[in-house]
């Protein structure tokens, strides 16, 4: 199982595209995680404007935070974050910049 | 990746109060580390005591009993004293742009390894690698 937790900056996402960036995540779990990281959860909020800052001023960026199952290699962490950004920018039409990816293991309590 | 989410009652702060928050915030942020000031990114929500809100570890909820919760989620690797510092600095800066008692403000850091998140395109670096991080990513 795998869960994530979405933030947009209101105005930044169209929530047309929400169905496709699901489903971008659903696969890149699929197929990078393999079958252990089904079913995947997905919640959304989205960041009233003017309540959201980057660096102490108005941010666009999106933050994309996951829980995957526990063990996941580096290397193979790192494509499944990287797999997850690029389907983003290219849906949302964003630069790499604008969107942050996580993913942390399910039992993790740091 | 530090991520504040500033969890305050609704219609409690006007613009400029939620700006100087999220100032105060990375000030207090970049005070205490070496992270770049742009990587600090702040979230300010509307919220009541007694909710509870997602978070992406433990059983991926988070109760608070303050009228004002800061829940922080920061890369893993420094001091408990500059843990601490972080913390208390950005609550009592709350409460003090807030205009409320440092009692109604409450928040905890989680933390994960910097190689658990991407931004930019690249894998972040654990704390004090930032420098030659951010040279890599200008070259």
């Amino acid at each position: 199982m795998a869960a994530f937790e979405i933030y947009v900056q209101q105005g930044c996402v169209p929530d047309s595209l929400r169905p496709s960036l699901e489903s971008a995540i659903r696969s890149a779990c699929r197929t990078v995680l393999g079958p252990v990281s089904l079913p995947v959860n997905v919640a959304w909020t989205v960041i009233a404007r003017g309540c959201g800052f980057r660096g102490g001023v108005p941010s666009t960026t999106s933050l994309v935070r996951g829980r995957i199952p526990d063990g996941c290699d580096r290397e193979t962490r790192a494509r499944f974050l990287r797999t997850i950004g690029r389907d983003w920018c290219d849906q949302v039409g964003c630069a790499p910049d604008e969107v942050l990816v996580s993913a942390r293991d399910w039992s993790w309590t740091g | 990746m530090p991520f504040y989410r500033c969890l305050v009652p609704k219609d409690s702060l006007t613009y400029e109060q939620r700006e100087r928050i999220a100032v105060a915030i990375t000030d207090v942020h970049c005070g205490n580390s070496t992270a770049p000031r742009n990587f600090v990114q702040v979230a300010l929500m509307d919220s009541s005591p007694g909710e509870s809100v997602p978070d992406s570890h433990g059983s991926g909820q988070v109760r608070y009993d303050t009228p004002y919760f800061v829940a922080g989620g920061n890369r893993a690797g420094r001091s408990e004293e500059t843990k601490a510092n972080i913390l208390e600095g950005i609550l009592t800066r709350v409460s003090q742009i807030a205009a409320v008692p440092r009692e109604m403000v409450s928040g905890f850091i989680s933390e994960a390894p910097g190689s658990w998140t991407m931004e930019a395109g690249r894998i972040l670096p654990d704390p004090g690698e930032e420098a030659e991080w951010c040279r890599q990513r200008t070259r």
